[in-house]
């Protein structure tokens, strides 16, 4: 991690950007100064460089020009530590919610201005209407306000609110020990569990340098696997229930039972809850069990899926819909299959490998179309190379163990593959190793931003749902 | 339409028949903890009451008093003591919030 | 469900007696009584609207697996409706964090009566997050809870059971089991 002068800071950043550096998350931490910590990813040389710099009036250098995806992330960074860039836009609420006020839970100080409540304006034709949707919403999903903007039937513009979600994790975690924080950590974003909790042991041991064994690694990449699986085999089953495809979704919703109770009959818990631990895992697997039974299921899976494209009601929902841009997942920094079905060859298990990926590389799914399709077709593409990774690493042996971390300071950056995409984790423990700072950054945190613009090229109402699903983000994720 | 039909009748139910009969998948799902009365001493239970991540357990007097509707089954108080194990029980639903709460009596002090 | 059986739950399982006056004894009682009768009107067809108020999506999951085939909700009679106008039961998960407030007291409120509320997972309940600033930390706080589901997250065993003993066609077990291992 190199400590920038505020002088340098712009120059360092650009210097980044034009060599290739996707800017993965910005964020701040400690008061008086507050510190502001980029986390550049160097995919085409396999690393991270973390650049810092310490703020000590209100304004930094806009970043938001050299990497337009560091908006979300600068709106933020104002509404918990007061700091804002120098370039004088305004600045959305994203976080906290709108009674937020002096005595509110912040991360830092409060900002001195309340932040705006914009969206950019709309012409189309002069008729485009605003109107309000969730945050409850249809059966079963999680709470989402979505603001629709839309001429009649098409979309002309979506924007979401996540504030209602926020349960302030980042700042229940300081002063945690870090070992008991993984609890907290994987209810971040629970469908992500072993990614989170991977990301954020990972970041623990880069603090506090340990280095786990590597028949504990190889027992996370299974962890993360069957998480990968399940998940995506679960967005198969959503995508058939937005299309009206009964009977593809009961197909689909067989395999993700199944594979529930291979996690439950593997790890103990159906959404392997309880998996990671410092330095290592807590649980080690069934591999008896997960040889047997998960060729048998993800052959059943792949079989639907197979039968889906061939069923045209459901195929021409897909084709065409819900279209990301090369450029603009490049432009919005997204990660995970959404850019990878885009043409963006991202995946932190290649791109960043750390044990065991390194020795056990995954093929990687790309596509060019950026459709709802191609999606669905990279997610198809990973649940295969998830069963052939799982049967490898189960071959190589796994164990459990983990270690308590050493009472001592330091920070360190960890992070994982999540089925939606690189999910990152930073923290800076304090003399006594307990908490300072932790930052949790899921997928979902980057993802929701491509959705309105998926949304938006020439779809109608009835594609959001579909859209959604071929996402498969959470918004637990990105309120946290 | 007929490859989806024939695919469904050649895999068969998979319906539980839950609550009729018994479902043998019950058996693999975590459930909460049971304890041994009289086992656990009042400084171990203070020490589970520590660890437990949600809050479920507390010590009151000579009570371990546990909390079922605060669990999670994540298994660490059943880890740190051999007095802890899983109760096997999964149907947990309560109509008063106070029924969840459980009081188990602790080991008595020495010299009783 | 046996017409012929009495329809009144054994004495253990309603809420304990408060000490004291008669008078609030018989409330009690009666109060019980009425909410049995609510409910078993609802045995044969219900209807459940969803309420996230802050989880971290994992019981959403294993909520909307009630109607895939392991476990097809619909045998049962139950169904889920998006519309609270045609809903009976109001199924609610997470810890009630307090920007959600007007939201879940809106989606209660555009309920009609008679209803029902199901607090499902360990942070609806009270676990997981204690009550500060961000959340309330149990359901109970904002709506009146009928039944509690525990769990981390309710397996959809577990959310059927409470479901049937939320519509008095399950007797709750929860209240005599020990939790206390034997010898």
């Amino acid at each position: 991690m190199t400590a920038v002068l505020p002088a340098r800071f712009e120059l360092e950043a650009a210097e980044l950007a034009r060599g290739g550096g996707r800017l993965a998350d910005m964020f701040a931490a400690g008061q008086d100064p507050v510190t502001l910590h980029l986390v550049w990813a160097l995919d085409g040389e396999r690393r991270y460089v973390i650049t810092s710099c310490e703020i000590s009036g209100e304004e930094y250098p806009s970043l938001s020009d050299l990497a337009p995806a560091a908006f979300l992330e600068e709106c933020e960074i104002y509404e918990q530590f007061g700091i804002r860039p120098a370039n004088g836009r305004p600045l959305n609420r994203v976080v906290l919610p709108p009674h937020a006020g002096p005595g509110f839970p912040r991360l830092g100080r409060q900002p001195e201005q309340e932040p705006a409540e914009l969206r950019a304006a709309h012409t189309v034709g002069g008729h485009a209407f605003e109107f309000p949707f969730g945050p409850v919403r249809q059966v079963g999903v999680e709470s989402l306000y979505y603001g629709l903007v839309t001429s009649g039937e098409e979309m002309v513009d979506l924007y979401l609110f996540t504030w209602h979600k926020h349960r302030g994790l980042e700042w229940r975690l300081q002063g945690q020990d870090p070992r008991a924080a993984l609890f907290t950590v994987e209810r971040a974003e629970g469908l992500s569990a072993v990614a989170m909790g991977w990301a954020f042991a990972a970041a623990v041991e880069a603090a506090a340098g340990l280095e786990p064994a590597a028949d504990v690694q190889r027992t996370r990449a299974v962890a993360l696997e069957l998480e990968r699986l399940y998940n995506h085999a679960a967005a198969t089953a959503a995508l058939c229930a937005a299309t009206g495809l009964s009977v593809g979704q009961s197909a689909a919703e067989i395999v993700l039972e199944k594979l529930l109770r291979l996690n439950a009959a593997a790890f103990g818990h159906r959404y392997l809850f309880g998996v990671l631990d410092t330095g290592g895992t807590r649980r080690a697997p069934d591999a008896e069990v997960l040889r047997t039974e998960l060729p048998r299921v993800h052959d059943e899976l792949r079989r639907a899926a197979s039968a889906l494209l061939a069923t045209n009601s459901f195929a021409d929902r897909l084709e065409a819909t819900g279209i990301v841009t090369a450029e603009q997942a490049g432009r919005l920094g997204l990660v995970g299959p959404v850019a990878r079905a885009s043409g963006i060859a991202i995946d932190t298990r290649l791109t960043q490998p750390s044990p065991p990926y390194a020795s056990h590389p995954p093929a990687i799914a790309v596509r060019k179309t950026g459709d709802v399709l191609a999606r669905f077709e990279v997610m198809q593409d990973e649940a295969a190379e998830s069963v052939r990774l799982i049967g490898e690493l189960l071959d190589a042996g796994t164990a459990s163990g983990g270690t308590e971390p050493p009472a001592r300071a330091g920070s360190g950056l960890g992070w994982a593959e999540s089925s939606r995409g690189e999910a990152l984790a930073w923290v800076r423990l304090d003399d006594r190793g307990q908490i300072a700072r932790a930052r949790l950054r899921p997928a979902s945190v980057r993802n929701w931003r491509g959705f309105d613009d998926a949304c938006r090229s020439q779809n109608v109402f009835t594609d959001v749902p579909i859209i959604e699903a071929s996402f498969w983000l959470t918004v637990a994720g990105m309120a946290r | 339409m007929t490859l989806w039909f024939l695919r469904g009748l050649s895999r068969g139910v998979v319906t539980t028949r839950y609550p009729a009969r018994p479902d043998q998948a019950t058996a693999l799902l975590p459930t909460p903890p049971a304890f041994r009365p009289g086992a656990i001493g009042p400084e171990e239970a203070d020490q589970l009451a520590a660890l437990c991540p949600s809050r479920a357990l507390k010590r009151e007097g000579a009570e371990l008093v546990f909390d079922a509707g605060a669990c999670t089954a994540c298994g660490r108080c059943e880890q740190a003591s051999p007095a802890v194990r899983e109760s096997g029980h999964f149907e947990l639903a309560a109509t008063s919030r106070r029924d969840l709460v459980k009081r188990i009596p602790l080991k008595p002090e020495a010299g009783r | 469900m046996n017409k012929d059986q009495d329809p009144l739950p054994p004495a253990s399982t309603r809420d304990p007696m408060p000490s004291g006056e008669p008078a609030e004894a018989a409330i009690q009682d009666a109060a019980g009584e009425l909410r049995h009768r609510i409910a078993s009107q609802f045995g044969r067809s219900l209807h459940i609207r969803t309420l996230d108020t802050g989880s971290c999506a994992v019981c959403e999951q294993e909520i909307r697996l009630l109607t895939a085939p392991h476990y097809d909700l619909h045998r049962l009679g139950f169904f889920f409706t998006p519309a609270p106008r045609h809903a009976d039961l109001l199924l609610v998960t997470g810890p009630m964090i307090r920007a959600f407030d007007v939201a879940a007291r809106k989606t209660y409120e555009a309920m009609p009566g008679p209803k029902i509320v199901v607090a499902t997972g360990a942070c609806a309940l009270g676990g997981v997050y204690q009550a500060d600033a961000f959340v309330h930390g149990s359901v109970g706080e904002v709506l009146p809870v009928d039944v509690w589901i525990p769990g981390c997250p309710p397996s959809p065993f577990a959310l059927l059971q409470g479901l049937l003993v939320a519509v008095g066609r399950l007797y709750e077990k929860v209240s005599s089991l020990p939790f206390e291992v034997a010898g």
